[in-house]
Parts: C-alpha cells; sequence; structure tokens
C-alpha cells in the first residue's frame, strides 16, 4: 500500500468558530480505495474537519486538495465536482417531500432541468432507486420511510452524484443492529468499487469491524494519523481517544451485582395499557411491564416500535385508552405529568434539545422552573430567586456540569454538559423511579461513562429505572432485565447473561 | 346569475393573485404578513403611475417597480437584519397605508379617494348572450387567470426552484446541505410575492372601478393569507380558496342588494364573508385535527 493514490490531504487545516478553535492545524492524508475511519470524543474536532472537506465551512488556515486539485474557494459544489460529497449524521431529505423530488433537490446529480415532469423524475429516479437495491417507491414521502431507508437515499443521493470519496459522520448513531451490519456490508461493496471512504466513528467495536485505517483527533488535535488497523491495539487506541492515564471502566465488565433479595416492591406498573397510535408510531397494545425497586429495566428495539408512546404513558404525556398505570402505589393513570412528578416520577427525555431543556432560558432557569413552586415566601409571594440560583448551582456543581455562569443558556453548553445538566435536576434530589430515554445518545464516551455511573448509583440507592435505548452495549451493560418492543408490544423479556444475537433478531422480528 | 358569476370572479381575481402570490413566500418559510400591504401599494401605484403618464400599462410596470423595492426591503430587514418577519411584516403593511394616503393628498391633493385616469382593457363588455355574458366586464388581468394560475404552479410544483422554495421553508438544513442559497433563494420568492401582489393591486384599483380610495384593499391581504393557509400551500387549492372567499363576498354584495328595505342590518350581511371565512377555516381546522390524531 505504499504507493497508493492519495485522494484527499490536508496540510495545516484549523478550524475556528469564533473564538473557539475547534481543530487545531492538522496535517494528514487519506489513501484511495480503502475504508478510513476517524475518531475521537465530542469536540474532538471530527466533523469540524469533515465538513471543512466537504466545502460546507471554511478552514480558518491551511492548505488542502481533492484528487490532486487544491480547493481555494471551498463550497460544497465545488467538492461535489471532485467528486466528494458526505452523508450527514443529520438526514438532510426534507420530510414532506416525496423520495424523487428529495433526491432530486440534495443529490448533484440532477435529472430535471429548471422544469420538470414529475413522471420523468419519478422514473429516472426509480432506476437508480433500482440500481441501488433499495425497495422504496420514488413517490412515497421521506417523513414515511423507516430510519435505515433514510440513510440509504442519503448514500445513494452522493453516489447518484458520481462521489469517488464518501464522507459518513456518524452512520451508525441511529441503525439497529441489524442496520449496522447491512450498511457495513454496503460500504464494503462500495471500497471494492473503488470509492474512498471516510467514517466518523464513535464506538471501536464498529471501527474495528470495518476499517482499514484509523485515525485519531482529541480536542482537536490529530494524536494518530491514519494507522493500518492491524497496527494498533484496542487498549491503545482507547488510550488515545481518552487521552493516556485516564482510566475509564469500559463497557464491558460492569456487571456488579445488584443489591438483591431484600424486600423489594414494585414502584411502576403498567397493566393492560393500550393507546392510540402516534404519528410515528404505533399503539401500545395491551402492555403490561413492573418496575422492581434497585433495577434496570432496559427496554430494546427498533426505533418507532412504541418506545416513546410507552415514556409518554408513563410520564403522562399520553394518555391511555384503558389499562391502569401505577406508580409508588398509586393509580396515577389519570394524572398529569406534574402530579406524577410531586409523587417521584422523574424522566430524562428523548431529545435534550427539544424536550429536555428550554435553550434559551438560562442554566439555573433550567434547572429549578419546575418546582418554582417551592420556593415562593407565600403562597401566592414572589419567588426567592436567591434560593433558586443557589439550588441550581448545588445542583450543577454535584452532577459536574462545566459551565462559566449560572446566566449563560442552556443552548450555550455541549451536549454532555446539557446532559447533566437535565441529570441534575431529575436526581440532584434522589429520585425514586426514573425514565431514562436515550440517556446517552450522541454522548462522548467520556460522558457517556459519566451517565452509565450515575444510573448505576440509582439503582444501588433503591431506585427503579427504565432505560429505553437503542445501543445494545449500554442496555447489555446496564439492564437487569432486557424488554423488547415491536409494533407497540412487549414482544419478549430476557435476563442475563444476554444474547445480541437473540436480542437483535427479537427487534426485527426475525424467525431463527 | 351571469352577473353573479362575473362578481364572483371579480372579488376573486385580487385575492389569487395576492394569494398564489403570497404562496411564494409562505412557501419559503415567510409568513408574509406584508401582503394587505403590498395591495395597497400596488393599486394605489397603478393609479399614481397610470394617471400622471396616461398608459394602465405604465401604471402597472410602476406598481411592479414599487413592490419589488418594498419587498427588497422587506427582505433586508428580516434576512440580513434579523428582524421579526410579522412585527416588519405588519409595520410594511402599515407605511403602505400610510404612504398612500400621504402621496395622494402630496400629489394629487385628493383626499379619502380619488378617481384613476386609465383603467385596465375589458376584452368583452355590454349586454351579452351565452356563455360571454359570464365574462363581461371582466378586466384584462381576471382573463389571464388561469395562465398565471398555471405559470404558479409550474413554478411552485414542477420547478427546480419551486424545490429550493419549499426546502428553504420547510427543511433549510436540507436547502444547505444540497448547497442552495437560502437567503437569496427568500429573497427571490419575495420580490414574485411583491410582483403579484401588484397585479392584484391594480386588479383592485383599475379593474373594473378605476378609482384608488384609503385602505381599499380592506383586508383582502389578510383573507389572501387565508386562502393559502386554507389551500394547504399548494397552488391550485389555494386558488379555490379564493374563489371561494370571492364567492362569500359576492353573496355579501348580492343578499345586500336585495335585502333592499328588510330589517337585516347593513354591517350584518357585510360581515357574512368575513363570517363564512372562519367557519370553514374553521371547519378545515377540525378536520385536520382529527385526521392528525388519527381513529
Amino acid at each position: 500500500m505504499a504507493s497508493a493514490e492519495i485522494v484527499l490531504r490536508c496540510e495545516e487545516i484549523a478550524v475556528a468558530y469564533g473564538d473557539v478553535q475547534a481543530l487545531q492545524p492538522t496535517s494528514l492524508a487519506f489513501e484511495a480505495g480503502r475504508i478510513h475511519a476517524l475518531v475521537g470524543q465530542n469536540g474532538a474536532g471530527k466533523t469540524s474537519l469533515a465538513r471543512v472537506l466537504a466545502g460546507i465551512i471554511q478552514p480558518a488556515g491551511g492548505r488542502y486538495w481533492i484528487r490532486e486539485e487544491e480547493i481555494r474557494e471551498s463550497s460544497v459544489q465545488q467538492a461535489r465536482k471532485l467528486g466528494l460529497d458526505i452523508v450527514h449524521q443529520r438526514f438532510t431529505l426534507p420530510p414532506n417531500f416525496t423520495v424523487a423530488e428529495a433526491l432530486e433537490l440534495v443529490s448533484a446529480r440532477k435529472y430535471a432541468g429548471a422544469f420538470y415532469s414529475y413522471g420523468a423524475l419519478r422514473s429516472a429516479w426509480l432506476r437508480e432507486l433500482r440500481r441501488a437495491d433499495i425497495k422504496v417507491s420514488p413517490s412515497a414521502k421521506i417523513r414515511d420511510l423507516p430510519i435505515e431507508t433514510n440513510q440509504s437515499l442519503e448514500i445513494l443521493r452522493a453516489l447518484a452524484g458520481q462521489a469517488q470519496i464518501l464522507i459518513l459522520d456518524e452512520p451508525t448513531a441511529l441503525l439497529s443492529p441489524g442496520g449496522v451490519e447491512r450498511l457495513f456490508a454496503r460500504l464494503r461493496q462500495l471500497r471494492d468499487a473503488g470509492v474512498t471512504l471516510l467514517l466518523i466513528l464513535h464506538k471501536l467495536r464498529e471501527v474495528m469491524a470495518i476499517a482499514d485505517t484509523i485515525a485519531v483527533l482529541r480536542a482537536g488535535r490529530l494524536v494518530l494519523p491514519p494507522t493500518e488497523i492491524a497496527a494498533v491495539s484496542e487498549q491503545r487506541l482507547s488510550d488515545l481517544i481518552i487521552g493516556e492515564g485516564a482510566s475509564v471502566e469500559g463497557p464491558a465488565g460492569a456487571t456488579e451485582t445488584r443489591e438483591s433479595d431484600k424486600t423489594r416492591t414494585v414502584n411502576l406498573s403498567l397493566a393492560g395499557v393500550n393507546t392510540r397510535h402516534s404519528e410515528t408510531e404505533p399503539a401500545l397494545a395491551a402492555v403490561s411491564l413492573a418496575l422492581e425497586s434497585a433495577e434496570i429495566l432496559g427496554i430494546a428495539g427498533v426505533e418507532g416500535n412504541g418506545q416513546r408512546s410507552l415514556v409518554d404513558v408513563l410520564t403522562g404525556l399520553m394518555s391511555a385508552r384503558s389499562g391502569r398505570v401505577e406508580l409508588l402505589g398509586q393509580d396515577v393513570t389519570d394524572l398529569k405529568h406534574h402530579q406524577r412528578r410531586t409523587i417521584g416520577l422523574r424522566a430524562v427525555p428523548f431529545d435534550r434539545v427539544t424536550e429536555g431543556l428550554s435553550l434559551p432560558l438560562a442554566l439555573w432557569e433550567n434547572v429549578t422552573i419546575w418546582n418554582a413552586e417551592n420556593f415562593r415566601r407565600s403562597r401566592f409571594g414572589p419567588l426567592k430567586i436567591g434560593a433558586m440560583r443557589e439550588a441550581a448551582r448545588l445542583a450543577l456543581e454535584a452532577f459536574d456540569v462545566q459551565y462559566e455562569s449560572l446566566d449563560q443558556p442552556a443552548g450555550s453548553l455541549s451536549g454532555g454538559n446539557m446532559q447533566r445538566l437535565i441529570l441534575a435536576r431529575e436526581l440532584a434530589q434522589g429520585a425514586r423511579v426514573v425514565i431514562a430515554a436515550q440517556p446517552t445518545r450522541g454522548l462522548d464516551f467520556r460522558a457517556t461513562q459519566y451517565v452509565w455511573g450515575v444510573l448505576r448509583q440509582l439503582r444501588q440507592a433503591g431506585a427503579s429505572i427504565m432505560l429505553v435505548s437503542s445501543d445494545l452495549d449500554e442496555l447489555f451493560s446496564l439492564s437487569d432485565r432486557i424488554g423488547v418492543m415491536r409494533g407497540g408490544q412487549i414482544m419478549a423479556e430476557y435476563a442475563p447473561p444476554f444474547d445480541m444475537q437473540v436480542i437483535g433478531d427479537s427487534m426485527i422480528g426475525a424467525a431463527r | 346569475m351571469e352577473q353573479f358569476v362575473v362578481t364572483t370572479i371579480r372579488l376573486s381575481a385580487p385575492l389569487i393573485f395576492a394569494g398564489l402570490g403570497g404562496l411564494f413566500s409562505v412557501r419559503a418559510g415567510i409568513f408574509h404578513i406584508g401582503i394587505e400591504g403590498l395591495m395597497l401599494a400596488g393599486a394605489f401605484a397603478t393609479v399614481a403611475f397610470g394617471t400622471a403618464t396616461g398608459s394602465v400599462w405604465l401604471g402597472i410596470l410602476g406598481a411592479i417597480a414599487v413592490n419589488l423595492i418594498l419587498s427588497f426591503v422587506y427582505w433586508l430587514l428580516i434576512d440580513r437584519f434579523g428582524a421579526d418577519m410579522i412585527i416588519s411584516g405588519l409595520g410594511l403593511t402599515t407605511l403602505c397605508v400610510g404612504g398612500a394616503a400621504f402621496l395622494m393628498n402630496a400629489l394629487f391633493n385628493k383626499r379619502g379617494s380619488m378617481t384613476s385616469a386609465v383603467r385596465l382593457p375589458q376584452p368583452v363588455v355590454g349586454p351579452q348572450e351565452g356563455l360571454l355574458a359570464f365574462v363581461s366586464e371582466l378586466s384584462i388581468l381576471a382573463w389571464l387567470l388561469p395562465v398565471f394560475v398555471f405559470i404558479v404552479w409550474l413554478l411552485l410544483r414542477r420547478s427546480r426552484l419551486g424545490l429550493q422554495i419549499a426546502a428553504v421553508g420547510e427543511y433549510p438544513y436540507a436547502a444547505e446541505a444540497a448547497g442552495v442559497d437560502i437567503s437569496r433563494t427568500k429573497l427571490i420568492a419575495m420580490l414574485i410575492t411583491g410582483l403579484c401582489c401588484a397585479l392584484a393591486g391594480a386588479e383592485l384599483s383599475v379593474g373594473g372601478l378605476a378609482a384608488f380610495s384609503e385602505n381599499m384593499t380592506n383586508g383582502r391581504g389578510f383573507i389572501a393569507l387565508a386562502a393559502i393557509l386554507f389551500g394547504s400551500l399548494e397552488p391550485i387549492r389555494t386558488t379555490l380558496a379564493g374563489l371561494f372567499f370571492g364567492l362569500a363576498d359576492a353573496v355579501g354584495i348580492n343578499s345586500q342588494i336585495y335585502a333592499g328595505e328588510s330589517n337585516i342590518p347593513r354591517q350584518f350581511i357585510l360581515m357574512i364573508p368575513f363570517i363564512a371565512t372562519m367557519i370553514f377555516v374553521t371547519l378545515r381546522g377540525a378536520f385536520a385535527h382529527r385526521r392528525h390524531s388519527g381513529g
């Protein structure tokens, strides 16, 4: 491989957002026709580098070449013309467009001129869909498609534009285990067809499974230039990613015995709960479950199989058509969310940005606003702002949130710190029943470890935790039991030791 | 009967011009509340330039020029300076209402209303037999409505620009990733809105009457916005909604005539189109909601 062609080369590329240096001057090069992995924690500069290469942002300095051509005035069009395209972590196809319209809009390959006939557009993209073996109608609406199909379309729109170099930004983040395998198979096919792939990944296990070379960024610096994957050990990689000497407990081998056989009580239960179907999910059908004290019940499932309805019905955001919800011995079926909170329910919502926080509000407001009533001088008196700020400060410190001022807006925090803030708000005063929905999605290794540690401590202290996650590693390392949701039902429940294959099959309903 | 159809078309035409024009902005994500003002500016500028030059065509060109400038300023405010689109849209309308009254006084020394020296040609006039009776005394702009609707449909639903506008409004992130210049696309959409509102205003002031009066749009811009929402942001459905609102207006006017000396208060009859609009929009919302929550 010594004389392989270099398709992508950076010299002293730096990225800055305002005063923040996201990427220190970095030089590296990637060879043609291979799968390169770029790894690092959140904020390490991976995505910044990728966005420069794709022409989305301008570097603060340095030079770079795509296929021997130096890029002076970078733009998305320029990168695409040279055969480089990027599949973003967040999908780019507009939800209300049909498949054909969306592909036509976003792909560099244009089948239509300034005006088009819908029939011609449809059949042109149908051919592309068939060629890529994606079974979806070009007239289907993007918003009705499953995540996996959506991602296939993103890859298709890049390849239809004749991309020879394809960057994928955390392509596995939203996929089920089976979906990841299918994606990897497709990526290998592409590599064998001569496409150069640059994958931004979080999980070492996935890197080991797919990549030919690996490069590591840490805190905006390149700590490992692209290196043959066979030449580095997993231990060394993990040291490079986290930083030398900082030992963090790994996901594996984290099964401490649970405080068992004391008088355990059921803290939260559903009995025969049915709901109406929502826009994105099937209805819950006769769901029953019981959550005991001092246990973590994992809920696995391909996204969109009723997990959100389950969380909503437990937290009181959705009402059950029939059935019964009990919380700490009380029937809460007809109680609203804030009433359930008063009884002792706490929740970490699915999306910290849209549901978990009010981004424009200050940190202290985000932490204390839900129980502002407890900070009144008298029933109708004014709030004790000083006391609220103090309570917020204590909670933020207890959960090690990195912040500059209590008055800064929550939107200015990094993803990991946002999640810590939510944990601080929900858990600072102790909690007996916690619903944690995707609590580590999009977090880096260290932040993930932190969240896991908090959940384990809670269990130790006797709390009941329901953990909804699409990350099986997470579920396996934390859960005492795992229930699998499919089509709005709990299809099966598993006890340790968990088998990835069995649970993965159960999630997609594959018979084996 | 024929007269009723003619009245409906005449009352619908400005709504359809403004509604379909506004559709470009709304689809691009701008809830263009300045349509009301742009219509009024178009109506006044047509009369002003037309009276000054003696040509109705130069009048319309002048109105288009004025509206393009106003639209550009509105774009500057919300896109470049980050002003709130609703507040600055209201400001735009207020500016046009006041500006038209002021200029009418300053330039023509008229208060309240003025007559126009020019008027749009009407291809068929006078009493007619058969089908022609349905189009008698309609302005040339009203005749051109079908062509206009088709062009708008083509631009919004069958052109690359239409896809880009929809992406900018619905999912700017996609537009950005596709390399679409969001600001520029919004500007184009808003300029088209301005142009169409000039036509709407011209139809209003010189389509039938040949006169301009203060605040002669009288909420029609807002009705046009309602037609857009009522038409679920689709060109054909927005046109139908415009026709419906025009029909409601015609009913109001007709019953006003036939009510004659009856004891139904005139004010009540004038409310009919607005009440019909509210009932329709509410019903539609209720049905949409029911479909939404499934069952």
